[in-house]
């Protein structure tokens, strides 16, 4: 948790030929299981990431804070895995400069699991990239973030019926108190840990 | 649970039908599965495009006809008609999984949100938070109290003093002495001025920022700056940057990519190297200035005419259409003090790390250039341009500070007004000249990296005389006018 090493640049792009199912090859740097988040602005990315990796990334409630990409490292379920935190994007056609530097590091560096993080109280608006990442063949862990928020207003969602309806692992969050993070980190571990997508390449 | 293939979202058969064609022409690996290669075709995704020419240029004319003809089959453009479908099973989807107790609509929160962008509340609330905000917090306290305190006690009468008793004690050349104690010493100039001029303002600046961000009101400022921005013609989105150029213009530059055109990024990257003070020389001015209330005003409303006609004149300029502006809305909560303080001390410690090396060579740099005489060379030129808006000589050697920073100006002011050589009028002017003046070294640099030689020279070429023009005419207006400030 409190690794405090944040990996800027941007090594290794496009070196990686893993498909998500490929086996951890050695343990050099390069080669770190890697988790890339992502989502529109403003719904807690960074947030989480600093709950990840437990380095600080200037947060705010403003859209279009993170304009770089972050790496951090975390130890998820013991193992070392490589975050990136991404800039906000609403969906994979880019239409600003930091959508595409989003979108670009999606296709070249082929993350493990991309975790979208949405702002619960918004599903309807937020759905449509959650179901572009999917369609698009990525392994995808979806994140409702700001629960706390969401029933405040008085919404409840049913994440079992959710998850079975996309057929991929739905978390909730509230990434401020960090409530939620251990299971993310759970599910992350089995995503990440034991893929079992029946794709080849 | 794991990871298992989906069912994919279907779309319409013309679209369907279009996909599998392309799925079959399309032979490389692109790391995206074929359907959302092929959807992204259909949608003219120039990226897209790119890479296929690359990999297999042979497959683009066939590709290049589907999704001619599959366009022809539709009434709306592709990416509408894609997206539209996307949005229904979207919405299906959110409405069999969510339940609503309606407790939503019009509470506290939402009028309060809505208060805060209406033109006349909104400008009220903008007012108070300014007021109480930077002019008192900053301006006052900050800038003026604590400032105060660190530079005439703490540096003045504690450290100054016996540094210097111990650099004559142990250092027998003057020459070197003067590299750590004389006029420009590292410690007498570069650490004080970084320390007590410096560091009480961005703290309570960043403490403010903090609590403002923390609290959701910055996006619904831009709403608000967006409408009155509007009404001159001026493109929403420069909003962002512009207010984030509030706390340091170098990361606000930086910030402009989240803007669409190239013509909507010069315009505003000219606007903050330009016409927005950051946060350091907000302060120093606040503080300067808060010995009148008129000066004040005057100041703060020559920068945004300036700001606001040239934002104006630009974007009638430079060609190119108008983007819209759209932006999400957070919920406004009540700041947490944890992540005020967080982002307050990561602010600081960044800030710190960036300025004390900064103002430590600008020291040794001041210091070469005094002991070699090329500082009194560039002063002597500096000097009848200074003459020329009606400052006192001393007010060069602010302006040879402000071309390593705005933060390292304005603390050059501060000291010069602090020591009596510098008020009414020609302070005005000089904070005026000096806000609009030259971006420090950090933002210039990012400006060529962002924006390119051409752009950023243009830019600093027509800052420089621009700034002092503009001071020229407002010390001619208000020595006419004979204001008492």
């Amino acid at each position: 948790m409190n690794m405090r090493q944040t990996v800027l640049g941007v090594f290794g792009l496009g070196k990686r030929s893993g498909s998500c199912c490929g086996p951890a090859t050695g343990p050099t740097e390069n080669s770190l299981k890697k988790i890339a988040i992502v989502g529109t602005p403003n719904v807690g990315k960074s947030v989480i990431f600093n709950r990840l990796t437990g380095t600080y990334v200037t947060v705010s409630n403003y859209p279009g804070t993170t304009v770089d990409v972050t790496r951090g490292k975390s130890l998820i379920a013991g193992e070392k895995m490589e975050v990136v935190d991404t800039p906000g994007m609403y969906s994979l056609m880019p239409i600003t400069e930091e959508e595409r530097v989003a979108r670009l590091l999606l296709f070249e560096e082929k993350p493990q699991a991309v975790l979208h993080v949405v702002d619960a109280r918004n599903l309807e608006r937020m759905l449509p990239f959650t179901m572009q990442l999917i369609e698009a063949g990525f392994p995808v862990i979806l994140d409702l973030n700001m629960i706390d928020e969401m029933a405040a207003a008085g919404i409840e969602i049913d994440v079992v019926k959710l998850e079975k309806e996309l057929n991929v692992p739905v978390v909730a969050t509230v990434a401020t108190t960090g409530k939620g993070l251990n299971d993310l980190r759970r599910r992350l571990a089995e995503y990440v840990g034991h893929p079992e997508c029946t794709v080849t390449i | 649970m794991s990871a298992i293939r989906n069912a994919p979202l279907q779309y319409d058969r013309h679209i369907e039908s279009a996909l599998s064609q392309i799925g079959e022409l399309l032979k490389r690996e692109y790391g995206l599965s074929k359907r959302t290669v092929g959807l992204l075709l259909l949608q003219t995704d120039t990226d897209i495009e790119k890479l296929v020419q690359k990999h297999e240029a042979e497959a683009l004319p066939s590709i290049r006809k589907i999704v001619d003809e599959t366009r022809s089959l539709y009434n709306q453009p592709l990416n509408y008609v894609i997206a539209m479908r996307r949005q229904q099973e979207a919405t299906r989807l959110s409405s069999i999984v969510t339940t609503s107790r309606g407790k939503s609509g019009t509470g506290f929160t939402e009028r309060l949100s809505r208060i805060t962008m209406h033109p006349v509340t909104g400008s009220l609330i903008l007012l108070a938070v300014l007021y109480l905000g930077l002019y008192q917090f900053v301006g006052v306290f900050g800038a003026g109290t604590l400032v105060d305190f660190f530079e005439n006690t703490v540096f003045g009468q504690w450290i100054n003093p016996w540094i210097t008793g111990v650099a004559i004690r142990f250092v027998p050349y003057q020459w070197l002495r003067a590299l750590f104690v004389g006029d420009y010493g590292i410690i007498t100039l570069g650490l004080s001025y970084a320390v007590a001029i410096i560091l009480p303002i961005v703290t309570t600046f960043f403490i403010v920022f903090s609590i403002i961000e923390d609290s959701g009101y910055l996006p619904r400022l831009s709403m608000l700056i967006d409408r009155i921005f509007k009404t001159i013609g001026l493109s929403g989105r420069a909003v962002i940057p512009i207010v984030l150029g509030l706390g340091c213009d170098t990361m606000a530059t930086i910030v402009t990519r989240t803007q669409e055109t190239k013509r909507e990024r010069v315009i505003t990257t000219l606007l903050l190297a330009l016409a927005i003070p950051c946060s350091a020389q907000l302060g120093v001015i606040f503080a300067i200035l808060s010995d009148s209330k008129l000066a004040l005003v005057i100041w703060v409303l020559v920068v945004m005419l300036i700001m606001l006609l040239v934002g104006f004149l630009t974007s009638r300029i430079l060609p190119g259409e108008k983007a819209t502006f759209y932006m999400e809305i957070p919920p406004l909560r009540l700041p947490k003090i944890s992540n005020v303080l967080v982002k307050t001390l990561t602010r600081l410690q960044w800030y710190l790390t960036e300025v004390i090396p900064f103002f430590i060579i600008a020291s040794v740099m001041l210091w070469l250039g005094e002991l070699t005489g090329v500082f009194n060379w560039i002063i002597a030129l500096l000097k009848p341009v200074v003459a020329f808006i009606g400052l006192p000589q001393e007010a060069a050697q602010v302006f040879l500070y402000g071309f390593f920073r705005r933060d390292f100006g304005a603390a050059g002011l501060y000291d010069l007004h602090n020591s009596g050589a510098i008020v009414g009028i020609p302070l005005v002017v000089a904070a005026v000249t000096l806000t609009l003046f030259i971006p420090c070294i950090a933002q210039f640099m990012v400006m060529l990296k962002e924006r390119g030689v051409k752009t950023a020279l243009a830019i600093a070429i027509f800052i420089f005389p621009f700034a002092f023009v503009v001071g020229y005419f407002l010390n001619l207006v208000l020595t006419t006018l004979r204001v008492t400030l």
